[in-house]
């Protein structure tokens, strides 16, 4: 089966089982809501693939010169873009592209070996989904964790240090960072690789491009612990830095929950410090981190191309980098579109999720 | 209820179309091998010089019999017919290998490959006429004949324009005829004129046969899956674009079996981790493209060597001959005066650069200084000579735009180009209007010949012969010195008509002396119409830790016998521990 389908299998389907739970047992407005949005994402999606379209196009530069190079003669130049349809009048052109996106059939590459783009997001999508999930992850619960902390002991020595720490962590340049964990981890202490995903002498039979999930299925517990060891100094290089703007977010809603009258009331009571932490104030300052999380999610499917790079990580954000640059048209319209069916899904379950995390928002 | 029961229901189908998947991918063998040596080929080129430094052992990084090379070259092809890239070429002739062959380690002699002997070369040198080896298999044990072999090879010349890299158009088509079988194992080719260099063209990457059961004559397969099998002394077992290669033995192999039987080659998106991975004992060899400021420093590394290859990466400024003010001779001149490449290899690369006074790099046989010679290096006075015979002054300056790429050829490009335009300012009477544009944009603007007056270019060889390194901006094909047209090779106006006849009579000689004299008189011509100023020659750096090495027996063994021709033959790699 198809790495790009076994990973949509794995994320989509629990998305989709808790998206259809909470449209079947949700309220009528709320279904309204999700049939809404939904059928919202067609034409965003296409009003997006035009843009993309459009402005690959209009911005100077062409896939036959990059491709081609110095040594492209005029003749070869002209064989090349009769070849790929790129002499064709727009409205051919465009007609074509949305002809690949509603069969999710995308097309070929334009300037690298003409491969399958499906192909290219079944390789590089896994690679980046496997970094990015327990960097967030990380970078989450460090964040919460110290943030909640802060907030709830303000002015205290480790606000101040949580503070100081969550600024300098996130003005870092993360191609800075990771360079100097993979000097002090892999080189001086050598206790972590410094690059790549797997030790390459490990073999390994891969199924979803997840190695972790792969070494897990074939159970092969060598390739299990080298791509382990491997995702150690990219979630740590990527999950710090998140963890700066998560923890900077957690506390000043913490703090601002806490001046709130129904925490007060509860402190009144007599309700235990770590309940009033986690019911009363922790919950209700979820609500932007969230909103963020989900945004970051989204954000990092493309934009974590520093870390890739640092890391020699082949993801996804150094495919739609190197991509624009050599104006590969088919690549980055595909991969934009498959960005914007990604965020519509998190949004979604996003809005869906403040319903059950605050009673207060109705549908 | 009813609601519940249709969720579990979508549920539970979900469920079951995830559970029903299955896996596919990965690996394979092969085995064993040899290789042959007879006499020396044509005249040519030079060697590759290779110095070292060296200290204590660094821990290996594979298992015995395992080499790691770490590199940040990509592979864009494996169809010989279609690959047009340094890093495709050194894969194709690791697991295949063309009918003539250079000596690893360097540019200057030509050895059989999977023929038994040199060309036999006709008395109107139209005619080149090889006999394969004897016995000769693919990797899969089947039978290499000649018929395959011409067929396969014919494919350059039939199916390369279907691809995306074009490379038949570029080495195949201009030179060849025809290629068929004769006899029992002879393979005829049959040049288009007759041709000085051909035979350091027959022995590149385009001239590798392809194994028909996965090339069809009639089809580019550019990215075959492994095994990959060809005549080389390895086949490919596993490729993962984007991270790594495996090379295994090949057991059919006709020479002498690689030392190593498994060789994997790991890519790195950035040259700073791979340095920092040979310095942990990740990868065993990094190789291409380590800059001097990351390979030299790693020579103080216990335990890692350092050696220096004199590559054919050039570097040159294109003087439009098309547009204006770069169509005036005189503007040309003295900017071919004014350019100090001593003081840009001192200030950008601390001397790690050579500077080239002609577009043939000194390594290569015929190359002369002929820009040192017509132009100084530099000479103020004569360019400002230039200047006034145009009419400009230092209160009438001339307006020169000049154009860079900041990002293509690495990070030291604007500052070499801030310096000469410095330079360029230092007559006084030159106002320079630097602009940088972001590669895409700038090689279609640049080769197209109608936008940049004055632009930098770099150049790295198709093959190791002085052609390589004049015809493509003597005969315009989208170099961008425009100095002919391509579609009718009709020189500009005002620029010397023997460019061409000069050009073309090198290409016939086959006497070392009188060819030698011919190129000198090319590369006169070309200084004096200044149709390129040529900058600097980038050694390229190779960084491999002990106890790794090359066949001590052949040239440039402390370069693990990589030359001039830049081939790296991973078979000839030892691995002591």
């Amino acid at each position: 089966m198809h790495p790009l389908l076994l990973t949509f299998l794995i994320f989509g389907i629990p998305l989709l089982i808790g998206l259809l739970y909470v449209f079947f047992a949700g309220s009528p407005p709320l279904r309204k809501y999700i049939a809404t949005r939904v059928a919202l994402t067609i034409p965003m999606i296409l009003i997006l693939a035009t843009v993309v379209f459009l402005v690959m196009r209009i911005i100077p530069g062409d896939p036959i010169d990059s491709t081609l190079g110095p040594k492209g003669t005029p003749e070869i130049k002209e064989r090349f873009a009769e070849q790929h349809g790129l002499n064709d009048p727009l409205y051919v052109q465009y007609g074509r592209f949305v002809g690949n996106v509603f069969t999710l059939d995308f097309g070929n590459s334009l300037v690298y070996a003409q491969r399958p783009i499906v192909d290219e997001l079944g390789e590089r999508l896994p690679a980046t989904l496997e970094m990015v999930i327990p960097a967030t992850m990380f970078g989450l619960g460090l964040g919460l964790f110290l943030g909640t902390r802060a907030g709830m002991k303000r002015k205290s020595a480790g606000d101040y240090g949580s503070r100081i720490f969550s600024v300098v962590i996130y003005a870092m340049p993360i191609f800075w960072l990771g360079l100097l964990f993979q000097l002090v981890f892999g080189v001086w202490l050598g206790w972590t690789p410094i690059a790549g995903r797997i030790d390459p002498e490990i073999p390994l039979d891969r199924t979803t491009n997840m190695l972790v999930v792969d070494s897990i299925i074939s159970g092969n517990w060598a390739a299990l612990r080298s791509s382990l060891e491997h995702l150690i100094l990219p979630t740590l290089t990527l999950g710090l830095v998140l963890s700066g703007v998560f923890l900077r977010l957690t506390r000043i809603n913490v703090i601002e929950t806490n001046q709130e009258d129904y925490v007060t009331s509860a402190r009144a009571r007599g309700v235990k410090e770590g309940t009033v932490t986690r019911r009363y104030a922790l919950k209700n300052a979820m609500i932007p981190v969230i909103t963020l999380m989900g945004l970051q999610v989204a954000i990092l499917l493309a934009g974590a191309v520093l870390t890739e790079t640092v890391f020699s990580w082949p993801g996804m954000g150094r495919y739609l980098v190197d991509r624009i640059l050599t104006r590969d048209f088919t690549a980055v319209q595909s991969v934009i579109v498959f960005f914007a069916l990604f965020v519509a899904v998190i949004a979604l379950a996003v809005d869906i999720l403040y319903s059950v995390l605050d009673p207060r928002v109705k549908y | 209820m009813i609601k519940k029961i249709a969720f579990l229901l979508v549920a539970v189908a979900l469920i079951a179309a995830a559970c029903d998947s299955d896996s596919d991918d990965t690996t394979t063998t092969a085995g064993t091998a040899e290789e042959t040596t007879t006499t020396a080929a044509q005249e040519t080129t030079t060697t590759a010089a290779a110095e070292e430094t060296t200290t204590t052992a660094a821990a290996p990084a594979g298992e015995a019999g395992t080499i790691i090379i770490g590199t940040t070259d990509t592979v864009s092809s494996l169809d010989s017919s279609d690959a047009y890239a340094t890093r495709d070429w050194e894969v194709l002739k690791n697991f295949s290998e063309p009918l003539i062959k250079w000596e690893p380690g360097g540019a200057d002699t030509l050895l059989p490959g999977l023929a038994e002997a040199l060309p036999e070369i006709s008395d109107d040198g139209l005619t080149y006429t090889l006999t394969l080896r004897e016995g000769l298999k693919w990797g899969d044990g089947t039978d290499i004949t000649n018929e395959v072999v011409a067929s396969q090879l014919t494919r350059l010349l039939t199916i390369s324009d279907t691809g995306p890299n074009q490379v038949g158009l570029t080495l195949g088509n201009p030179y060849v005829e025809s290629i068929e079988a004769s006899g029992e194992s002879d393979v005829v080719f049959t040049l288009t004129q007759p041709l000085a260099f051909f035979s350091q063209v027959l022995a590149g990457g385009p001239y590798i046969p392809m194994h028909p059961d996965y090339f069809p004559e009639d089809e580019l397969v550019i990215f075959p899956e492994p095994p990959i099998y060809g005549a080389g002394p390895y086949t490919v077992t596993e490729f993962v674009p984007g991270e790594t290669m495996t090379f295994e033995r090949n057991e059919f192999y006709h020479g002498d079996p690689p030392n190593a039987d498994k060789i994997i080659v790991r890519h790195f998106a950035d040259p700073q981790s791979m340095a920092l991975a040979v310095q942990n004992g990740e990868i065993d060899i990094a190789w291409r493209i380590l800059g001097s400021e990351l390979a030299l420093p790693l020579a103080d590394v216990e335990g890692l060597n350092v050696a220096e290859i004199d590559a054919p990466a050039t570097r040159y400024l294109v003087v439009n001959h098309v547009l204006e003010p770069t169509n005036d001779p005189n503007v040309q001149k003295a900017i071919a005066s004014v350019v100090d490449r001593d003081e840009i290899s001192d200030r950008i690369f601390g001397g790690a650069v050579t500077p080239l006074y002609s577009q043939v790099p000194p390594a290569f046989f015929g190359a002369n200084e002929a820009f040192d010679e017509i132009y100084g290096s530099p000479d103020l006075d004569a360019a400002r000579a230039f200047l006034e015979a145009s009419g400009y002054s230092e209160d009438n300056k001339l307006v020169l735009p000049f154009w860079y790429p900041p990002e293509h050829y690495g990070a030291t490009t604007a500052d070499a180009m801030l310096i000469i335009a410095e330079q360029l300012e230092a007559t006084g009477m030159i106002e320079v209007d630097l602009q940088a544009q972001e590669w895409s944009t700038y090689v279609g603007a640049a080769t197209g010949g109608q936008e940049y007056p004055l632009f930098v270019l770099g150049w790295f060889l198709d093959f190791p012969d002085a052609e390589n390194y004049t015809q493509p901006w003597i005969e315009n094909g989208g170099q961008g010195s425009v100095v002919t047209s391509y579609e009718d090779n009709s020189i500009t106006p005002g620029v010397n008509p023997e460019l061409l006849v000069a050009l073309d009579a090198q290409r016939g000689l086959t006497d070392p002396a009188e060819r030698e004299a011919a190129l000198d008189e090319l590369q006169n011509i070309y200084a004096e119409e200044v149709v390129t100023v040529p900058l600097w020659v980038e050694p390229e750096f190779i960084v491999y830790r002990d106890g790794i090495a090359g066949d001590p027996n052949l040239p440039n063994p402390e370069a693990l016998n990589i030359g001039a021709s830049m081939e790296f033959i991973y078979s000839l790699l030892t691995d002591a521990g």
